[in-house]
């Protein structure tokens, strides 16, 4: 039998897979620096929370403080959301003898339905976690609140989502440009709850004080975060 | 150096089986794939991993919170809070703080505010989070009928308990009996006094497998009149213990640790003497400036010779001469110190020795002056008139004669426990209603009818009383997991209550004790404090009764003897299925996951047997068998066995025959009799000519794998031990053990401005009680691997204790301990060789360790001189991963990172105290105060042997003891600048029995210049 050649036009598959195989390299490459970084897989995250709690109105428009609902920023680690208790302060609902509080907003509003459930069943509400770092990262609220940086940096301007969003990409990367040089995230920690604050003067200046006056030198050890 | 250091005795013989350890980096088939999965399997199992990994999709799982519906006053979500309770072992209650996290209890320490523990814990508290979590215990009311097993619930147990009590009521009780386990709870007391009101003719059994019933008797023969004596070891000079571990295994041990390590700072004053006589080596051995090993039966006639010599020494005469031998220089210094000291000495014996020697020990302290000084006594509110083994006789008597119907079993586990002579299986198969109140379904409730899930001692109220007297108060931490009941609630229901407030019968049993004025402020201080202060034991002087001359005692023949000894691991059985606690190397043999033969090398030799073999031990014709551990200094002809393993019905963990799980070790109670609960002479050895490989990591992680020959010169500098005298003459004797040329540093060297992390361990303190290992464990997640792993040299413990044996005596050698963990070096050879940078420097000198960088070269470990770096040759975490198993995962500290396979880890200084400590001092804008940051090894040590803190702060108690003459680095010739100083062991013999004085130079080593000179100016 004769021996098997393969055909002279075969030569030219030779270049188109060696094409092939260099767009599906840059491909893959392309796939990891950009569609698998964090920019493109968590910014923009907007989960369907079990009740269209508005940001933008409360925060917003009715301007409570941040902390009226996440007190716990300024001590813990956590920025705890809020317990069904802290809504119904201001939106209970009729209570065992079928009176509503004369001070109750919106007591009988259907949205809020899941609120009153959990009052009277004692069950949780079951909110979606947006800005969720992953367990081996040990984030702490209060070490950045009280040192100046302020909820914006991070979290965007959740005074005018209706809908909270993940706006920062939470990356290491992330992290570490600003750990790497903080001035710029820094302000009088007193408006840390102030979204819409505007440095008066040049803002590397006074973070530049801030940083001084509290003696703040952000660390870049691993574990600072990792432990 | 002088002195021998060796590890074992394959070691001290180099046998080929040590040098084969030696030349293995890793031991042999440390990096094979596990049992029972072929290489083709495992191909497939990583396939499907790796393919159900791109599934899973680019963002993690959807996270829920879950936000209380109205948040408690104080409560911090995410903040850790600590509670105030305690443990009860043996009827005397260990104080504790138990830091629960999201209201979950994660970690056990001590509580530093109770006069008994003064913040120290034992291995057993550790363990506790552990057990509460454990799967296996028992979930429900079971109720057995005809060997089938049916699940219950509280009513239906209720019905059942109506009609059968109904019936005692009747008559009584006379066909009712209550057996429990020893406890000093004042509201089980009511209940008791209730119980025996309700139904007269029943009665009350108390049972512990570790009674101090033969303390209660000698007292009684010595006083007339049970007491308990308390010892106060900062007033001692000189302590000799007969038989008794008082560093250890005494009730009171954390206390008396602490007492005795605060008299053992050459620097602070005159340092205490301690002298061990005992059969097998024990942690008080260990500690002890000098040991001398005799036969548990031998005691009395040693107490004879000593009681003679001091007699003697007291009336001014001349003692009889003794000889020449070691054991009787001892004795002569023991008494001469004895007789020096009197007022500020003391003799304890152990409760495992007879009631007469105590009665006559009870004498000699009396005799010479120490009651009232470094002894006094408190009453003894434990003591029954029935000894525990009496008690548990006479009602198995009584079960076997038919004339016991109901009998509620109270915690404990005596089918398991109960001594060999006593058959309480045959026995409960007679009784009809039997009802077994316990954590576990264990051996004991597979024989009774009813089984029912009691409590967790951190889901219940309850109080109890520690060793001086100190009331407890516990107060719940979590809601019973498994629908369970105190024996308080129990024993309520039986009396007639219906739904029990054990809150309520806890307060009215304690209000007694508290401020009659404000019993309601005054119980809230309790519950917050966990213990009432000043609620101590009233101190009675009892008159010392002449003892009848003591009956001339005999030296006993050269029979081979059987020690019986409570584990320091699984205490009598209890923590069988605790995987922290059985797989924490013993202190002495560093055996894992068994119990084993204990014998002196002489003895081995005489019975033809060798490490390993396994022998069957026969006494009164009853026989098990066990495999040899050939331990030196054990005392000949004595061979030691620890009680607690063998369980059959413990859980997953510590075997449970019915699910095919073997039993871990073999349960020594069989050979246990009335004569012998604690020890008997008459032991047959016979050979099996089976082998049996114990999972023992004395030569794991070995520091020096050069050859015996170097390590022998090289221990002497990795433990740097001296006498007193030598510290008197030359306080820098420690730190000139080591000679190299001057060091210069080929890496650059850094600064450190901020803080400075470091760590001293005081080595002439530290007695090796495992404590902080187990604290280390608890708090960082690290992982259980079992004993073929452990056998493998896998084992995960991040602090590890070794144990050096020294001197030429195989017989009799001296021990030195080192606990060993990440020292957290300057300049790390691990860092150098990462080449993935998963192991970098901070600025506060910490070595950090990047798991999610890791990508398991090992170099970093190969590196490592200290041999501190563990590898996750598995996920051993995998079990937390399993949905059913969710209960299990609540016991990790959510503040470490849970290591998967393939990635290295160590000891960081548990860095995530560090940090938490560091965002609320600077949340605060105040510098961080000395002794506020705690690591968990030095918040469990019970000697105060672990310092840490800021090496720039100068006036820090770490920076001080770097300071110290006596400190010194391990392998500081390497230059690689460790942060953790060793403090030289200072030992403190008699003089006439102090070895010459070792002060020696490293064999063939290179001398430095600097060196050369500072001998010169010392000649």
């Amino acid at each position: 039998m004769d021996r098997f050649l393969f055909p002279k036009w075969t030569n030219a598959i030779v270049p188109v897979l060696g094409a092939l195989g260099a767009v599906g390299a840059l491909y893959v490459l392309g796939m990891v620096a950009f569609a698998a970084s964090p920019e493109t897989t968590d910014v923009g995250y907007q989960p369907e929370q079990p009740l269209p709690f508005s940001h933008a109105l409360h925060a917003g428009k009715l301007k409570l403080d941040c902390r009226y609902c996440h007190n716990t920023v300024e001590v813990a680690g956590h920025a705890a959301i809020p317990p069904t208790s802290t809504c119904l302060n201001c939106h209970s609902g009729a209570g065992a003898d079928g009176v509503v509080n004369t001070v109750s907003i919106h007591s009988t509003s259907s949205k809020l339905a899941p609120i009153r459930e959990s009052q009277a069943t004692g069950k949780s509400m079951q909110w979606r976690r947006v800005h969720d770092l992953p367990d081996y990262v040990f984030f702490n609220h209060s070490a950045h609140v009280r040192r100046g940086v302020s909820c914006v940096s991070c979290h965007g301007r959740v005074d005018k989502m209706e809908t909270v969003t993940q706006v920062k990409p939470l990356s290491m990367g992330w992290c570490l440009e600003c750990h790497r040089n903080p001035e710029p995230s820094l302000r009088p920690p007193e408006f840390v709850t102030k979204l819409d604050w505007v440095a008066d003067g040049d803002p590397h200046e006074v973070g530049e004080k801030v940083r001084k006056e509290l003696n703040l030198n952000p660390s870049t050890n691993c574990s600072t975060c990792h432990r | 150096m002088d002195k021998k250091y060796w590890r074992s005795l394959d070691e001290l013989h180099s046998t080929p089986e040590f040098e084969a350890v030696l030349h293995r980096e890793f031991p042999a088939a440390a990096s094979e794939y596990p049992e029972g999965v072929s290489r083709r399997r495992w191909m497939q199992i990583m396939g499907a991993s790796v393919a159900l990994a791109g599934v899973s999709g680019c963002r993690w799982e959807d996270e829920k919170i879950s936000p209380s519906v109205s948040r408690p006053e104080g409560r911090i979500p995410g903040m850790p809070q600590k509670y105030a309770t305690f443990m009860e072992l043996g009827g005397l209650a260990e104080s504790l703080l138990v830091t629960c996290y999201d209201g979950r209890p994660i970690k056990v320490e001590g509580n530093p505010d109770s006069p008994q523990s003064q913040g120290a814990s034992s291995v057993f508290a550790q363990s506790e989070t552990l057990s509460l979590y454990d799967p296996d215990r028992a979930v429900g009311v079971v109720e057995r009928k005809g060997g089938t097993r049916y699940t219950r619930d509280w009513q239906a147990f209720l019905e059942y308990s109506d009609t059968v009590l109904g019936q005692a009521r009747q008559d009584g009780g006379a066909k009712l009996r209550v057996l429990a386990d020893v406890s000093s709870s004042a509201a089980r007391k009511n209940l008791q006094e209730k119980f025996s009101a309700l139904y007269p003719k029943s009665r009350w059994y108390d049972y512990t497998a570790n009674s101090r019933d033969n303390v209660y008797a000698g007292a009684k023969a010595a006083f007339g009149e049970v007491v308990r004596p308390q010892l106060d070891l900062t007033k001692a000079n000189v302590i000799v213990c007969l038989d008794e571990d008082l560093l250890s295994e005494h009730p009171a041990a954390l206390l008396y640790t602490r007492q005795w390590a605060d008299r053992r700072d050459p620097a602070a004053g005159p340092m205490n003497r301690l002298y061990a006589v005992e059969s097998r080596f024990t942690t008080t051995g260990v500690a002890s400036d000098h040991r001398l090993p005799i036969r548990s039966v031998d005691m009395g006639f040693y107490l004879s010779k000593l009681e003679a010599q001091i007699q003697a020494r007291l009336s001014g005469k001349q003692p009889e001469a003794a000889g020449e031998d070691y054991a009787d220089k001892v004795l002569v210094a023991m008494s001469e110190d004895l007789v020096a000291n009197q007022g500020s000495g003391l003799i304890a014996i152990g409760a495992s020795q007879p009631a007469e020697l105590h009665a006559r020990v009870f004498n000699l302290n009396e005799l010479l002056g120490n009651v009232g000084e470094s002894v006094r006594y408190t009453k003894e509110p434990l003591a029954t008139d029935l000894s525990a083994v009496e008690a548990l006789r006479e009602l198995a008597g009584e079960m076997q004669a038919g004339s016991v119907e109901t009998l509620v079993i109270l915690g404990g586990n005596p089918a398991y426990n109960a001594p060999g002579d006593i058959d309480l299986v045959t026995a409960l198969s007679k009784v009809p209603n039997a009802i077994h109140l316990g954590e576990y379904e264990d051996e004991t409730s597979l024989l009774c009818k009813w089984h029912l899930p009691k409590t967790h001692p951190f889901e219940q109220w309850g109080d109890a009383r520690s060793y001086d007297g100190t009331l407890c108060v516990a107060q719940p931490l979590i809601e019973p997991l498994h629908d369970g009941k105190s024996e308080v609630e129990l024993l309520a229901i039986l009396c007639g209550e219906k739904h029990p407030v054990a809150l309520d019968l806890v307060k009215d049993a304690v209000k007694g004790s508290l401020d009659s004025m404000a019993v309601n402020a005054s119980w809230r201080r309790v519950v917050h404090d966990g213990i009432l202060k000043g609620s101590s034991l009233e101190a009675v002087s009892p008159k010392i009764k002449p003892l009848p001359p003591a009956k001339v005692v005999e030296a006993a023949g050269e029979d081979l003897e059987l020690v019986f000894y409570i584990s320091p691991q699984l205490y009598d059985g209890r923590f069988a299925n605790s995987g922290w606690l059985q797989e924490t190397p013993d202190n002495l043999t560093k055996v894992t996951w068994d119990n084993a033969a204990i014998i002196a090398p002489a003895t081995a030799k005489d019975l033809g047997v060798k490490f390993g073999s396994v022998v069957k031990l026969i006494l009164d014709g009853k026989s098990i068998e066990l495999p040899v551990y050939v331990l030196p200094g054990q005392a000949p002809n004595s061979i030691a066995v620890a009680l607690g393993y063998g369980r059959t019905a413990a859980g997953m963990v510590g075997g449970d025959v019915a699910r095919d799980v073997k039993p871990v070790g073999e349960n020594i109670a069989a050979l246990q009799s009335k004569a012998a609960m604690n020890f008997a002479a008459g032991l047959k050895v016979e050979q099996t000519g089976k082998e049996y490989e114990l999972a023992i990591t004395q030569d794991h992680h070995s520091i020096d794998a050069v050859g015996a020959g170097e390590i022998k010169g090289r221990v002497g500098q990795l433990v740097r031990e001296g006498d007193v005298s030598e510290y008197d003459a030359n306080p820098d004797f420690a730190k000139e053990r080591t000679h190299h040329p001057p060091l210069k540093s080929l890496w650059e060297e850094l600064s450190y401005d901020g803080h400075a992390w470091g760590m001293s361990i005081d080595l002439t303190k530290c007695v090796g009680c495992n404590a902080c290992s187990v604290a280390c464990q608890a708090e960082n997640n690290v992982p259980v691997v079992g004993r073929e792993q452990v056998i493998k040299s896998r084992e995960m413990h991040w602090l590890r204790v070794d144990r050096y044996f020294t001197g030429d005596d195989v017989d009799n050698p001296g021990v030195s301990i080192q606990p060993m963990f990440c020292q957290q070096c300057e300049l790390a050879p691990c860092e150098q060789v990462c080449p993935v940078a998963a192991t970098v420097h901070t600025d506060e000198g910490l070595n950090d360790m990047v798991y999610n960088r890791c990508v398991g070269t090992r170099y970093c470990a190969n590196n490592c001189p200290y041999k501190v770096r563990r590898f996750n040759y598995f996920n051993f975490n995998k079990v937390y991963e399993d949905p059913n198993r969710k209960l299990q995962a609540l016991v990790l500290n959510p503040e470490v990172t849970v290591r998967h396979r393939g990635v290295m880890e160590k000891c960081t200084y548990c860095v995530q105290r560090i940090k938490a400590v560091q965002i609320e001092s600077k949340n605060e804008q105040r510098p961080i105060e000395d002794g506020e940051i705690v690591t968990a090894c030095q918040q469990a040590c019970p000697a105060k042997a672990i310092e840490f803190g800021d090496l720039t702060n100068k006036k820090s108690l770490v920076a001080q003891a770097h300071a110290s003459p006596r400190s010194y680095a391990v392998l500081s010739e390497l230059n690689i600048k460790p942060r953790t100083a060793y403090l030289a062991r200072i030992l403190n013999p008699h003089p006439s029995l102090a070895k010459p004085s070792s002060e020696g130079h490293g064999h063939g080593e290179q001398h430095a210049e600097a060196d050369h000179e500072k001998q010169a100016d010392k000649h």
